[in-house]
């Protein structure tokens, strides 16, 4: 089997006296959704932070398609092929859909840019997601619903040629049918090869679309296995307690010293 | 496809007949000008302005001005199908997920929605409780009233009542799934064997557009096949054609779960596809995808294609020159995970049915083509399958 698309190996980070993450291993494989799981404050943000270049790591070591790398920023990151997807959207309203995708990185020589490039290529990557519930490239954000809107931000992450997509909690905000609509986005992602980080707080969502469940526990990482090995309880327990049963982080007694 | 032929047609009849076939043709092709569609149906001009007027006011079609004008005069009216008119619930029931779409009239897919199964959710009743769920949910969202449901299941599926008999990969044996679904979603409910539906869907809007002879071979956990002959499905006796994958090619092959060895699915099937990969059996989707197109990738390796998939494009090969010989299509579409394979693999294929069949050699070379739908073949397929009684009520 071929080596992970993006792996973690004892990353340690800490704001201050706050030790946020330690010795966290995580990997990415291509092709699967790695759901991202844990309790508020348990380092789920902070993690794909750290992947995406926005926090620099204190200590550990990045492997990106089984090559040592050290990512600086978000531009090193997104060089790589990892994009982001945060929770809060980052889409500007008065901007319409292609701007939005192309924001920061427009097409065009000498000052002009080329709409009816960016236009096309931006039009090919909805419809290469099958995404046919919006209708004009050139409708302004604003008008978008949650879903639609989320479902821009997908598009724009997976425009770049990227390789890895983390998506941070991308359906907090939406209703039940939005939320369906997204999850489905999620998993035609994984279909195309791609390797989709999923952080989400909602079980149901993530025993639907998740090949294999990462379980932050207060900055640790609890356990990673793949989704069909394990029940909705187990996942709670490890999220809850950070141990179920002979899974997880080791009881204190039992530690090895 | 097929139209019932009457005795004694009384004018009423006709103009249900010629109002289905204009709804057919605006459905299938897209939207058209009012003088096109006189021509593409052989009917006169007033005739056509007096269905399209009927359809428009019952607001199945809006017409408007075209854009591009083509000669001088009055430009004549384009005709457009309102997808939120008619709607139908495709759902897509495979091995490891389930897949549904809201699709309106077209062929536009409005809303969509899937989810991966596991040990328990893949019984039946599981089954029909979420697509119960999720499709109120989609309705409701798109605030859209559905008019009929049709569903692929990979498996032996009875036509006439939605019976599945077996459907061996999901562990179902004799469930009623239509008159189960039909009882939950209150809707009518048409089931259809996936390849066959696969089949339909790439005759009617992907690679197999015009093609009268069709194969469509897909390969998800099992290995399926359809066929269109003469336009209109091949579907056997209780339509139980299109177990292509368990034509036995390999008399010291593996056991096949069917009770047979050595069948085709064996050798060409996802699990197969994972062992000559080197992948674990039972990887997910994705992840198989992921590594034939890294295989795809390595720059101006052929040999690394070869000396992985060698045997596979082998057996894969041996299969397509019996299908061919046998059902002697027009074109065989490649689907579902096949049309993930590198393309030396189906040019290698292609090469070795060119000069081992027969019947390719008679009809000069039969073509092997990948699919242009990918994934979404069996949902396309299923929605076609809720729209065929449905496109003469509306």
């Amino acid at each position: 089997m071929s080596e992970p698309i993006l792996e973690l190996r004892g990353i340690n980070k800490s704001f201050g006296p706050v030790h946020v993450l330690h010795d966290v291993d995580f990997t990415v494989r291509a092709g699967e959704v790695t759901a991202l799981v844990g309790d508020n404050g348990a380092g789920k943000s902070t993690l794909v932070k750290c992947i995406a270049g926005i926090y620099p790591t204190d200590s550990g070591e990045v492997l990106f398609n089984g090559e040592q790398t050290h990512i600086h920023g978000p531009k090193e990151a997104s060089n790589l092929g990892i994009e982001v997807v945060y929770q809060d959207l980052a889409l500007c309203d008065n901007l319409d859909i292609v701007q939005n995708m192309f924001l920061g990185r427009e097409r065009g020589r000498a000052g002009l840019l080329d709409e009816s490039d960016m236009e096309q290529a931006a039009r090919k990557t909805l419809t290469s997601l099958s995404v046919r519930t919006v209708k004009s490239v050139r409708t302004p954000v604003a008008s978008l619903s949650g879903g639609q809107r989320q479902t821009v931000a997908i598009a724009k992450a997976v425009l770049w040629d990227s390789k890895v997509v983390l998506l941070d909690e991308p359906t907090a905000a939406l209703g039940v049918a939005q939320t369906r609509q997204v999850l489905d986005l999620v998993r035609r992602l994984a279909e195309q090869g791609l390797g989709v980080v999923l952080i989400s707080h909602n079980m149901n969502d993530v025993f639907e679309v998740a090949d294999r469940i990462a379980t932050l526990y207060l900055g640790r990482m609890a356990a990673e296995l793949p989704t069909k090995d394990v029940t909705h309880s187990q996942v709670v327990e490890l999220i809850t307690a950070g141990r179920s049963g002979d899974l997880g982080i080791a009881r204190p007694e039992n530690a090895v010293v | 496809m097929t139209t019932t032929p009457t005795s004694g047609t009384r004018p009423d009849e006709i103009r249900r007949h010629n109002r289905t076939a204009l709804l057919r043709r605006l459905h299938v092709d897209g939207p058209c000008t009012r003088a096109a569609l006189a021509t593409e149906l052989g009917l006169n001009r007033s005739t056509i302005k007096a269905l399209v007027d009927g359809l428009a006011s019952a607001g199945v079609v809006a017409e408007r001005v075209p854009a591009q004008r083509s000669g001088a005069g009055r430009p004549s009216l384009l005709v457009l199908p309102q997808p939120h008119a008619a709607v139908v619930l495709a759902i897509d029931v495979r091995v490891e997920q389930v897949s549904m779409a809201m699709v309106g009239i077209g062929g536009e897919i409005l809303g969509r929605h899937s989810w991966n199964l596991h040990r328990k959710s893949r019984e039946p009743g599981e089954v029909i409780t979420h697509i119960a769920d999720s499709s109120q949910l989609l309705a409701d969202e798109l605030s859209v009233d559905v008019v009929g449901v049709g569903v692929s299941v990979p498996g032996v599926v009875r036509r006439a009542d939605g019976q599945v008999h077996e459907a061996p990969n999901l562990q179902w044996t004799d469930v009623p799934l239509g008159k189960r679904l039909a009882a939950v979603l209150r809707k009518p409910v048409q089931v259809g064997n996936d390849a066959e539906l696969g089949a339909l869907a790439e005759h009617v809007r992907g690679a197999a557009r015009g093609a009268a002879d069709m194969v469509y071979v897909s390969a998800d956990v099992g290995v399926g096949g359809g066929v269109i002959s003469g336009g209109s499905p091949l579907r056997g006796t209780g339509g139980y054609v299109g177990e292509l994958g368990h034509m036995v090619i390999r008399h010291d092959g593996r056991q096949c779960y069917c009770g047979s060895q050595g069948c085709w699915e064996t050798e060409v099937g996802e699990p197969a596809l994972c062992r000559a990969l080197a992948l674990p059996e039972g990887s997910p989707r994705g992840a198989v995808v992921a590594e034939l197109r890294s295989l795809a990738e390595e720059p101006g390796d052929p040999a690394g294609v070869e000396h992985r998939l060698g045997d596979f494009t082998y057996w894969l090969s041996l299969g397509l020159v019996n299908v061919v010989n046998m059902l002697g299509p027009e074109l065989v579409v490649l689907g579902d995970l096949f049309a993930s394979l590198p393309t030396e693999v189906v040019e290698r294929a292609s090469a070795t049915v060119h000069q081992r069949s027969l019947v390719s050699r008679a009809v000069g070379g039969t073509r092997i083509v990948i699919s242009t739908l990918g994934r979404d073949a069996k949902l396309i397929g299923a929605a076609e399958l809720a729209f065929e009684p449905v496109l003469g009520t509306v």
